[in-house]
C-alpha cells in the first residue's frame, strides 16, 4: 500500500477552498509560484492514520477553460500525472453554479472526493439534498463540511481516509450531453485514441475531445493534438448546423442544462428567504451615495488602528532593545574587544531593533487587510472604486493590489496577477511603489510625533498617503492616455457574500507577513546594518581641526563656570567632535559629496546617506539616522533620537524627508519583482528613474516654496 | 422607468392571475440599459461580443436570469446577480447582451 498521496483542492473562488486548506495543514504550508506564471501555488502537508498526504491547494477557477492564467494553471497541474485525488470544494449555498467546474473535473476520471462546504449555511437556505443520487452522478463520494468550524472538516477527514483506501474501486463517472454532442465526443476520442498519445494513458482522451470541441486554448496548443484538429472542426462545424450555437459557448450550454436535470432530482429547496443579509449590507454599502464616503471611512479606520492601536507595543520593544543594547554593553568591558562589541551594539542592535520596533504597525496593517479580505469587502470597495480607477486609466481590479502596496510593494505587484489586461496590469505596477508601504511607516512614525503637535498626527499620516494616492493616479491618467492606450480585457468580478473572517486564518495570514518581515530584519536589515555600521565607523579619524581633548579638559578646569555651563560647553565641543569624526567616514564622504545635489531639498549629508542606505529597505532610514545621530559615551542621559531631530531638522525639512521617502523606489526588492513580473530590466530601470526624478522635482518645489513662504522653517526644539 | 419591484411570483403567474406577458419583438434592449431591480432573461448574446466563454463559464448564457441588482457609484460597472451569485461586468460588455424584461 502506498504511504504517500498526493491531493489536491479544486473549487471555484470563494467557495471556502482555503479556509479547510488552512483548517487541514495548520501553519504547515508552502507558499511558492508556479513555474513561468504570475500565480501563487500553495501547498501543505498532513498525515492522516499514518499516511503522509501533500495536499495542494490549486487557484479558485470557474472553469477549466484557459481564459485566465489562473485556469491555465489549473488546467496544466490537473492533466500531469502523480495525483491521487481531487478534492472539490462545492459551495453547497450555490450548488449549480458550483457544480459546473465539477462536470469538467469529472471528465478527468481521477478520483474525486466532493466536499459540499458551507453546509450550515446551505441548511439555513432551505437546500436538501438527495446525495445518494449525486453520489451516483458524479460517480464520487460526498460529504459535508463547515471549513470555517474546526468540527467541519471531521467528516471529510475520516472520508478521506476511506476513500484513499478504495482508491482502486472508484467509479467512474458517465456523464452525458444529448445525443448529438456525445457522437461528436466519441467520433473525436476516437480520433485521438488512434494517435497513441502517452498522456492519454491518465488523462482519457475524452477529456481532450471536449476541450477540443469548445476551442479551448489550452488543448489547442497542445502539438500532439493537431492531427484531430480536421475531425473537430467537421464535427463543430455539424453541430452548429444543427443547433446553431458558437463553438466556444455550446458546451457550456449543456452543462448547464446537465445540470438543471441532476439539480432538480436531487436538490430540493423549501422555503426561501427572500433577501439574504449579504445582500442587506450591501444595500447601504455600495449604496450609490453612501458607498464611497464609507469606503473613505474604512480606509480611515485602517490607518488609525494600524497607527495608534500598534503605538504602546511599540513602546515596549523600543524598551526591549534599549535594554539590550545597555545590558550588553555593561556586561563587556571596553578594553575587551572595542570594536565588535561597538558593531553589536551601536550598528546590530540599533539596527535591527530600530526596525523591528515597526512589527507591531506591519502585524496590524496586514490584520486589517485580511479582514477586508476575508470579509468579502475587499471586492465592493473594487466594485465602488472601479469608475474613479477608470476615470485615471486603472480598474477596479487594480484597486485591491493598490490597497496591498499600503502594506508591501513586493507581494502587491504579484498581487496585480488577477488583472487579465496586460496593459493595466503594467500601469498598476508602475505606479504602485507610489503607494506608502508598511517600510515606509517607521519614517513617517519617527518623523510625524517629532514634528506634529499630538492633534494633527494621524492627520499628517493620512495625508502622506493621501498625497502617494493622487500622485500614483494622476500618473496613471497620464501614463495610460500616451503610452498605454487601448482596450482592456473583458472584466468580470465576483461580489461575494459577506462571510465572517475565521480567526485562523486572520492569525495565518499575520504571521505570513510578519514573517517575512522578520526574515527581512534577520538577513537584508542585518546585513546592510552591519555595512552600514562600518561605513559610518572607518575611517576612523586621528587627528582632528582642533585639540578636543585638551579643550575639554581645559573646560572642566575652569573654575569660573557653573557645573550645568561645564557640562554644557563639553557636550558642545563632544559633539562638534564627533560631527568631524562621522564626516570622515565612508557615508559621511559620500553625503558629503553629494550633498549639493539635495541641499536644494532640505537635506543634509546624514539625511543624503540615510536615503541611499535606505534603498536596501526603507526602514533603514530610521536605523541610519539613529546611528548618525547618535552621541558618544561621554553624553549618557542621551536624548531620544527624536528630541535630536527636532534640534537639528524644521518642520518643513521633515515633511520633505517623508515626501521623498514615500515618491521614491521602495527599495531594491522592488526593483527586482519589477523586473521579474515585466520581465524586462528597461522597464525596471526606467521606473527607478522615473521615480526618483519625480521624487526630486516635487521635494524641490516644496522645499523652496515653503521657505519662500516661511512654512514650517523653525526649529522647534 | 422607475425602479420597479419586479418578482415573477408576484405579478405574472402568482394569485392565479392569468395574466400572461407574451414577449413581444423589438421589446428586447440590452443588459447596460435596463434599470436597477429589473429582472429580465438573456435572449442572446451579441456574436461581436468579447470574452462569450469567459461570461458562460459563470452563467452568462442565453436562458439565463438575471437580476440588475446595482450600478456602481461611479458608473462603469453593473452588479447583476446570475445563477444566486453577484457578479460585476462592464458596461460595454453589457451592451452586446441582449436581454428580455420578463414583466413589464
Amino acid at each position: 500500500m502506498k504511504t504517500s498521496y498526493r491531493v489536491v483542492l479544486a473549487g471555484n473562488p470563494n467557495c471556502g477552498k482555503t479556509t479547510i486548506f488552512n483548517a487541514l495543514t495548520g501553519a504547515r504550508q508552502h507558499v511558492g509560484n508556479y513555474p513561468g506564471v504570475t500565480v501563487e501555488s500553495k501547498s501543505g502537508n498532513f498525515v492522516l492514520n499514518g499516511i503522509n498526504i501533500e495536499l495542494i491547494d490549486l487557484p479558485g477557477v470557474y472553469s477549466l477553460s484557459s481564459s485566465s492564467p489562473e485556469e491555465e494553471v489549473v488546467f496544466d497541474e490537473l492533466t500531469k500525472p502523480g495525483i491521487d485525488l481531487i478534492i472539490n470544494v462545492v459551495d453547497s449555498t450555490i450548488p449549480q453554479r458550483s457544480l459546473y467546474l465539477t462536470t469538467q473535473l469529472a471528465e478527468l476520471h481521477i478520483p474525486m472526493l466532493l466536499a459540499f462546504n458551507m453546509a450550515d449555511d446551505a441548511e439555513k437556505k432551505g437546500l436538501k439534498y438527495d446525495f445518494q443520487k449525486l453520489e451516483k452522478y458524479f460517480g464520487s463520494p460526498i460529504v459535508q463540511t463547515i471549513g470555517s468550524k474546526a468540527s467541519g472538516v471531521q467528516n471529510l477527514l475520516k472520508r478521506l481516509a476511506k476513500t484513499l483506501n478504495e482508491l482502486e474501486d472508484h467509479g467512474v463517472p458517465m456523464l452525458t450531453y444529448g445525443a448529438d454532442i456525445d457522437d461528436a465526443i466519441q467520433a473525436v476520442s476516437e480520433k485521438i485514441d488512434a494517435l497513441n498519445l502517452e498522456f492519454c494513458k491518465y488523462i482519457p482522451s475524452r477529456f481532450y475531445a471536449i476541450k477540443l470541441l469548445e476551442h479551448d486554448s489550452s488543448a489547442m496548443r497542445i502539438e500532439a493534438l493537431k492531427p484531430v484538429q480536421e475531425e473537430v472542426e467537421v464535427q463543430i462545424k455539424h453541430l452548429l448546423d444543427k443547433h446553431a450555437i458558437k463553438a466556444e459557448t455550446f458546451m457550456a450550454d449543456c452543462r448547464y442544462a446537465m445540470l438543471a436535470g441532476a439539480c432538480r432530482n436531487s436538490i430540493s429547496k423549501t422555503g426561501e428567504k427572500r433577501r439574504e443579509i449579504s445582500d442587506k449590507i450591501d444595500l447601504i454599502m455600495t449604496n450609490k451615495f453612501l458607498g464611497f464616503p464609507l469606503f473613505l471611512l474604512i480606509m480611515y479606520v485602517t490607518f488609525w488602528f494600524t497607527f495608534t492601536c500598534a503605538d504602546p507595543l511599540m513602546g515596549y520593544i523600543e524598551t526591549f532593545f534599549d535594554w539590550l543594547g545597555e545590558a550588553i554593553k555593561n556586561g563587556w568591558s571596553a578594553d575587551k574587544l572595542p570594536y565588535l562589541r561597538s558593531l553589536i551594539t551601536d550598528g546590530i542592535i540599533k539596527g535591527v531593533g530600530g526596525v523591528i520596533v515597526f512589527l507591531p504597525n506591519i502585524l496590524f496593517l496586514f490584520f486589517v487587510i485580511a479582514i477586508l479580505e476575508e470579509s468579502g469587502y475587499m471586492s465592493r470597495a473594487a466594485f465602488i472604486m472601479d469608475g474613479v480607477m477608470r476615470f485615471f486609466g486603472l480598474q477596479g481590479k487594480s484597486f485591491v493590489p493598490l490597497v496591498l502596496g499600503f502594506g508591501c510593494t513586493v507581494p502587491a505587484i504579484m498581487a496585480t496577477r488577477t488583472i487579465e489586461s496586460q496593459r493595466d496590469r503594467t500601469v498598476t505596477i508602475m505606479v504602485l511603489p507610489l503607494m506608502s508601504c508598511g517600510a515606509r511607516l517607521p519614517i513617517y512614525a519617527l518623523l510625524i510625533p517629532a514634528f506634529f503637535a499630538q492633534k494633527y498626527q494621524a492627520f499628517a499620516m493620512w495625508g502622506i498617503y493621501v498625497i502617494g494616492i493622487v500622485v500614483a493616479l494622476v500618473a496613471a491618467r497620464i501614463m495610460k492616455g500616451t503610452l498605454f492606450k487601448g482596450d482592456g480585457e473583458v472584466y468580470l468580478m465576483e461580489l461575494p457574500p459577506y462571510r465572517m473572517p475565521t480567526f485562523k486564518s486572520l492569525m495565518l495570514h499575520m504571521w505570513d507577513r510578519g514573517k517575512m518581515y522578520l526574515q527581512k530584519a534577520g538577513t537584508i536589515i542585518l546585513a546592510t546594518s552591519v555595512i552600514l555600521y562600518i561605513c559610518n565607523t572607518y575611517p576612523v579619524k586621528k587627528s582632528f581641526s582642533e585639540d578636543y581633548a585638551a579643550r575639554i579638559e581645559a573646560c572642566q578646569a575652569d573654575a569660573k563656570l557653573s557645573e550645568s555651563e561645564r557640562k554644557k560647553a563639553v557636550s558642545e565641543l563632544e559633539n562638534k567632535k564627533n560631527a568631524e569624526m562621522k564626516e570622515y567616514t565612508v557615508s559621511g564622504r559620500v553625503g558629503k559629496a553629494l550633498e549639493p545635489v539635495f541641499r536644494p531639498i532640505g537635506f543634509d549629508w546624514k539625511v543624503v546617506t540615510a536615503s541611499i542606505s535606505a534603498l536596501a529597505a526603507k526602514e533603514i532610514f530610521v536605523s541610519q539616522m539613529g546611528i548618525l545621530h547618535a552621541e558618544g559615551e561621554a553624553n549618557q542621559e542621551s536624548a531620544t533620537l527624536r528630541e535630536k531631530l527636532v534640534k537639528h531638522y524644521t518642520p518643513l525639512q521633515a515633511f520633505c524627508f517623508m515626501l521623498f521617502s514615500l515618491l521614491s523606489i521602495p527599495c531594491l526588492a522592488t526593483l527586482v519583482i519589477i523586473r521579474k513580473e515585466l520581465n524586462s530590466w528597461k522597464m525596471a530601470f526606467i521606473e527607478a528613474g522615473g521615480l526618483f526624478l519625480l521624487a526630486y522635482i516635487s521635494t524641490f518645489i516644496v522645499y523652496q516654496l515653503g521657505t519662500f513662504l516661511k512654512i514650517g522653517t523653525k526649529l522647534l526644539g | 422607468m422607475s425602479e420597479k419591484k419586479c418578482s415573477c411570483e408576484n405579478c405574472c403567474f402568482a394569485n392565479n392571475k392569468r395574466e400572461y406577458q407574451i414577449p413581444v419583438e423589438g421589446k428586447e434592449s440590452t443588459l447596460a440599459d435596463l434599470p436597477v431591480g429589473t429582472k429580465a432573461t438573456i435572449v442572446k448574446i451579441m456574436p461581436k461580443a468579447r470574452g462569450s466563454k469567459k461570461l458562460a463559464d459563470v452563467g452568462i448564457v442565453p436562458g439565463s436570469e438575471l437580476l440588475i441588482e446595482a450600478h456602481a457609484p461611479f458608473g462603469g460597472l453593473i452588479r447583476v446577480k446570475v445563477m444566486e451569485t453577484s457578479m460585476a461586468l462592464h458596461k460595454d460588455e453589457a451592451a452586446n447582451i441582449v436581454m428580455m424584461p420578463e414583466c413589464e
